[in-house]
């Protein structure tokens, strides 16, 4: 069976486990044997300080980079250094630290593309099941403009999506994940350089998806976000994870402290 | 005035064959982002191997080359444009699975080079540096056409070919596939992301693409029935990249109006006019000149082109859908009516 032919059905407490990841380039270390499980059905931070090494992990989960060495499972499947469109079928979509919109296309097509299995993507069905192509296109026109209207995009459908601001873009990518009918979701800074009104409803979404079924795990810095909606949280310094738990347990741990919860205490305590 | 003509119907042919080459070059640069800067090799595989079927057995010719099937036309040409796709398998294989954007580029035109070298110099393939002559002109017998009226009989026969072709293209860049195409061109980590297989899709591109190089080579073939190394030297890639350039990336009329524009008004109009006096050949060098300008200038002033790619937009979209799916509209209504737009 080909890879992209397996199908997953996430049951088990876990979603997804990582094990002893590594990854350096030309010799910097940048992530160094990370190992945690992200709960189902949960949402779970993934903090630390900057260059602690989250978003290679996050792109190592996702497969858009292969790691040295270490094991990833989703469920009960072990996935390590799947190629990235063999993990996004299984159902872990994923959004970038910086916005990636695909510029030339609408906002509506952006959404378009997310679906795992389109007809209208084989040659053959172009040709000879054009009346299967246009009502499966019919379909995900519906349900991306009704996903649109929900993130409130809706008003953009006709926009090239690099016409749009930064939060909009943000909001773009989450709406292009949910599109894929994802089972897991990983975020990575989905707050980041928005405004706090906008900040607020990101995080209603979030919950929303969780309330949905969905696991989620999300790199940020907030941490009153993070303390607002996660149920989870994984510590993430110098490569390693250093502590799981609940962030006001963490509050408490000497090494987490020094590590990271310290400097941006005081860093917020200075402004 | 009977010249005229002839330079006319000339002139047209070259307008739908550059129409075609660019439909090739714009699904693989345009639409799916992958710098073919071997695009004219694929050409010349589609000419040569057209041409090679269409003639007898070499025996007795005068010249050395492979097949010699007395194919007739469109089968020939058929042949031409499935042998340039097969190769573009080959090439995908060994270039596009690893490689990215500037070193694909390198790769591609360095694979452009020894594909020239080998057809220059390996006689036994395609004759070397003579290249192929006497190729039999289509459909002549059948209409009892002389060397003139053959002109514009095939000049419209290509007109037709490129029709058939546009509408071919426009079904492919209109769907599903073609919107992934275009998906893979704008971030190729995200449509990976969103589950794109991007080396499959990429393939599917070099292959359709590869099928109108083959094609449009074929019928440069066939119109003078003659090909040789002289007549696609590797910088002619860049003559089908100005022509889409030009006209408009992703855009497939803009294609034919820079096909109008760059190889009908400036490549072979000037190929026309008298040469100057004592300076035999300055007028080609000024036409590669002028092309190279063109080209910066469009790329500094107009990037987009003379047609822009059109925005799809959402009431396209849904114009597209079968009755069972007409309560988007109903909800597009409502969102309008009261939504948050």
């Amino acid at each position: 069976m080909r890879k992209a032919d397996v199908s997953l059905s996430l049951k088990g407490e876990w979603a997804l486990r990582c094990e002893g990841i590594t990854k350096a380039f030309m010799g910097v270390v940048a992530v160094n044997g990370a190992t945690f499980d992200v709960p189902r059905g949960q949402i779970t931070a993934l903090i630390g300080p900057n260059g602690a090494g989250k978003t290679t992990v996050v792109n190592i989960l996702s497969g858009s980079m292969l790691s040295d060495s270490g094991t990833e499972h989703i469920g009960e499947l072990e996935v390590s250094n799947w190629e990235s469109h063999d993990i996004a079928s299984l159902g872990l979509m994923r959004t970038f630290q910086l916005s990636r919109e695909l510029g030339g296309l609408t906002v509506l097509e952006n959404l378009l593309v997310a679906p795992k299995i389109q007809a209208g993507e084989s040659l053959f069905n172009v040709f000879f099941r054009p009346g299967q192509v246009r009502r499966e296109e019919g379909d995900n026109v519906n349900r991306a403009l009704e996903i649109l209207q929900t993130y409130g995009l809706y008003a953009l459908r006709d926009n090239r999506a690099r016409e749009l601001s930064g939060g909009q873009k943000k909001l773009l990518e989450i709406s292009r994940a949910v599109m894929a009918s994802p089972q897991i979701l990983l975020l990575d800074e989905p707050m980041a350089g928005v405004n706090p009104a906008l900040i607020e409803k990101i995080g209603g979404y979030i919950l929303d998806l969780k309330a949905q079924g969905m696991t989620i795990l999300m790199v940020e810095h907030n941490l009153n976000v993070v303390e607002q909606i996660c149920d989870h949280v994984i510590v993430l310094a110098e490569g390693r994870t250093l502590a799981t738990g609940l962030l006001s347990e963490l509050r408490e741990n000497k090494e987490v402290v020094q590590a990271y919860l310290g400097e941006v205490i005081d860093a917020s305590t200075t402004r | 005035m009977t010249q005229v003509f002839y330079y006319i119907f000339t002139l047209v042919f070259f307008l739908f064959d550059y129409f075609i080459l660019a439909m090739g070059l714009n699904i693989q640069y345009g639409e799916t982002g992958i710098l073919n800067f071997a695009y004219i090799g694929f050409v010349a595989i589609g000419a040569y191997v057209t041409g090679a079927v269409s003639l007898p057995d070499s025996a007795g010719t005068g010249q050395h080359y492979i097949l010699g099937l007395n194919m007739p036309f469109p089968f020939n040409l058929l042949v031409g444009g499935l042998t340039a796709s097969a190769f573009a398998v080959l090439v995908a294989l060994i270039s596009l699975r690893r490689l990215r954007t500037d070193y694909l580029a390198m790769v591609l035109i360095s694979l452009s080079l020894v594909l020239y070298d080998i057809c220059n110099n390996f006689v036994p393939l395609f004759n070397g540096a003579d290249g192929l002559y006497n190729v039999p002109a289509p459909l002549a017998g059948v209409l009892k056409l002389t060397t003139n009226s053959f002109i514009p009989v095939f000049a419209i026969v290509t007109g037709i070919i490129a029709m058939i072709l546009w509408f071919v293209m426009s079904r492919i860049t209109r769907s599903p596939l073609g919107r992934t195409f275009r998906a893979i061109r704008d971030d190729e980590t995200v449509a990976a992301a969103l589950g794109k297989n991007v080396f499959r899709r990429q393939l599917t591109a070099m292959l359709i693409g590869s099928f109108y190089a083959g094609i449009g080579g074929g019928l440069i073939i066939q119109f003078g029935g003659s090909f040789n190394p002289s007549a696609w030297l590797p910088g002619e890639t860049f003559v089908v990249f100005t022509v889409i350039i030009v006209g408009g990336v992703g855009n497939n009329i803009g294609l034919l109006v820079g096909s109008l524009l760059v190889e009908t008004l400036l490549v072979h109009l000037p190929a026309f006019l008298p040469a100057i006096p004592g300076h035999a050949g300055l007028i080609e060098y000024i036409d590669a000149m002028l092309i190279g300008v063109l080209l910066m200038v469009m790329l500094w002033f107009r990037p987009q082109g003379v047609i822009p790619e059109r925005v799809r937009k959402s009431s396209a979209l849904t114009k597209l859908m079968p009755v069972s799916s007409a309560d988007v509209l109903v909800h597009e209504n409502a969102l309008n009516e009261g939504g948050n737009a």
